[in-house]
């Protein structure tokens, strides 16, 4: 379970991201953040991430306030969130495999069974015959399919995405979108999007945000702004 | 050791560079050290030789010998006295150029003058002594070597305190450059760190890669200059067995153990192997430590 209480994000230079903003998602929830540009959606994926802190307010990851300055085990926070980020974060001189099998191997996991879980999730995202490809050699969309699948694999419980259809084609995005859908029940997925058609047929809890506040939270989607 | 490779391949020019400073600063280092233990061990030697010798001439009945002797043992400045009769003399030239037949045959015991080797209680003992022989009949020659001795010990102080200096500077340019080298290397691959960092690693999984590149090239090029170094000590081997050749053992102590450094010894040399190991390795794990640090703050 994921609680933001009274979170509030100021930047150094004034910028307001998130204004005392405070909601709960479940375990295994699948949750979509929307809002425009600048209004907080990842910032909120950040923080869950502990990657910044908040000026304010705490947030409680599996009832450990990882605002809590006492709070040292950001690697282990870390090795239970999959992220799907904004630009991929492909690693350009690893192959495929490679960059999928570091998210097992940074958890200490036999080679054995980095090999065998590799060739599950590149099953699962389609990716089956690229194991060898360099991202370089790969479209948007199939690059993104690495950063989704290097996301899930292992035994992580939450799944952040950061507009993971963003600069993708309508098709591609749906089939990106059909991956997270697969997951559904079995991980807390939180994917920050602009995508009205996507987030209105998945008909599942939206969060809207506009100015670093909340202004609807809604439990079965509907985006309109 | 796959990775490791693969690393080096991928930025030759920065592995090539912290290669060649480690390789230089350990390249001197041992030069440094095994010269210091050379000019220890010769020290060492020279101060158990006869502290004051006294040649008499060859005409010098014994017994006035044997009075001179007597009298500086009776003095209570003196710990042994060893007379070298003209016999004995002749005995210890014959062993020293027993590989020259033509210089044997040019002397007899006739002509090498009967001596006393004075051994002191204390080295402020000796001006006194050197004086009171150089008083007695029959004496020919008093060799003192006090100020030979005092002379190196100044000489080594010198150098051992100019070496320290020396290596000191040789290690921190080293860590330096390394750091440097490191962080240029680490730059490259700022996204990797970042994305490690973002999916879990632990700070040690993440400076491992680095911190043992860094062992490998300490490692290599601790072994390089050992190698280059014995080299240059089995070159040099036919002139140091003739300089050295009057000298049976030359030895330090660490501690309460004794190594002999001549003649060369296998014992010693590995000594200097590990010491150069060991420097090889501190230097390059602390540069990439302090390298890894800089992009490490969680």
């Amino acid at each position: 379970m994921i609680t933001f209480d009274k979170i509030t994000k100021k930047f150094p230079l004034g910028n307001l991201a998130l204004d005392n903003i405070s909601f709960e998602i479940e375990d295994n929830e699948f949750i979509f953040l929307v809002g425009p540009s600048g209004a907080g959606k990842t910032s909120i994926i950040k923080l869950i991430l502990r990657e910044v802190s908040p000026s304010s307010g705490s947030i409680l990851v599996d009832d450990f306030d990882i605002t809590d300055k006492k709070f040292t085990d950001t690697v282990n926070l870390r090795r239970n969130i999959g992220t799907v980020f904004q630009d991929f974060k492909v690693l350009a001189d690893k192959n495929i495999f490679e960059n999928i099998s570091i998210a097992l191997k940074v958890t200490g996991i036999h080679h054995h069974d980095i090999k065998n879980k590799v060739k599950e999730v590149l099953k699962l995202v389609g990716l089956e015959d690229k194991d060898k490809y360099f991202p370089v050699q790969l479209s948007a969309g199939e690059l993104q399919r690495v950063a989704i699948a290097r996301a899930i694999i292992g035994d992580r419980k939450i799944i952040l995405a950061d507009e993971p259809t963003g600069n993708l084609d309508p098709k591609t995005s749906w089939d990106i979108m059909k991956i997270f859908k697969r997951l559904e029940g079995k991980k807390t997925i939180i994917i920050a999007t602009h995508n009205i058609d996507i987030v209105n047929s998945f008909q599942k809890r939206v969060i809207m945000l506009k100015h670093g506040k909340i202004t609807k939270d809604l439990r079965k989607g509907g985006y309109e702004i | 050791m796959r990775e490791i490779i693969s690393s080096i391949k991928r930025t030759p020019y920065q592995s090539l560079t912290a290669f060649l400073v480690l390789l230089l600063t350990l390249f001197l280092s041992l030069i440094l050290f095994v010269s210091l233990s050379f000019i220890n061990s010769g020290l060492s030697y020279l101060e158990t030789r006869p502290q004051v010798t006294i040649y008499f001439q060859t005409k010098t009945p014994e017994n006035d010998i044997f009075k001179v002797r007597d009298e500086l043992s009776a003095s209570g400045k003196v710990s042994s006295i060893k007379y070298i009769s003209q016999k004995e003399a002749f005995n210890i030239y014959k062993d020293m150029n027993k590989d020259n037949p033509l210089l044997l045959e040019m002397v007899t015991s006739d002509i090498l003058p009967p001596s006393l080797e004075v051994y002191a209680k204390k080295p402020s003992f000796l001006p006194e002594i050197a004086e009171f022989l150089n008083k007695q009949n029959g004496v020919d020659e008093v060799q003192y070597q006090k100020d030979v001795i005092d002379r190196l010990l100044t000489l080594t102080g010198i150098l051992r305190k100019g070496s320290y200096i020396f290596f000191a500077y040789l290690i921190l340019m080293s860590i330096v450059v390394l750091t440097t080298t490191f962080l240029f290397k680490i730059a490259l691959k700022k996204d990797e760190i970042e994305l490690l960092q973002l999916i879990g690693a632990s700070k040690k999984y993440i400076r491992a890669p680095y911190i043992k590149e860094g062992l490998f090239l300490g490692n290599l090029a601790a072994t390089i200059s050992f190698v280059t170094l014995m080299g240059i000590i089995l070159f040099i081997s036919p002139f140091l067995f003739s300089y050295l050749s009057g000298i049976t053992r030359l030895t330090f102590n660490i501690s309460s153990f004794e190594i002999i450094v001549w003649p060369l010894n296998p014992i010693f040399f590995a000594i200097v192997y590990v010491i150069s190991l060991f420097f090889g390795s501190a230097i390059s794990y602390t540069s990439s430590l302090i390298a890894t640090n800089k992009y490490l703050k969680v």
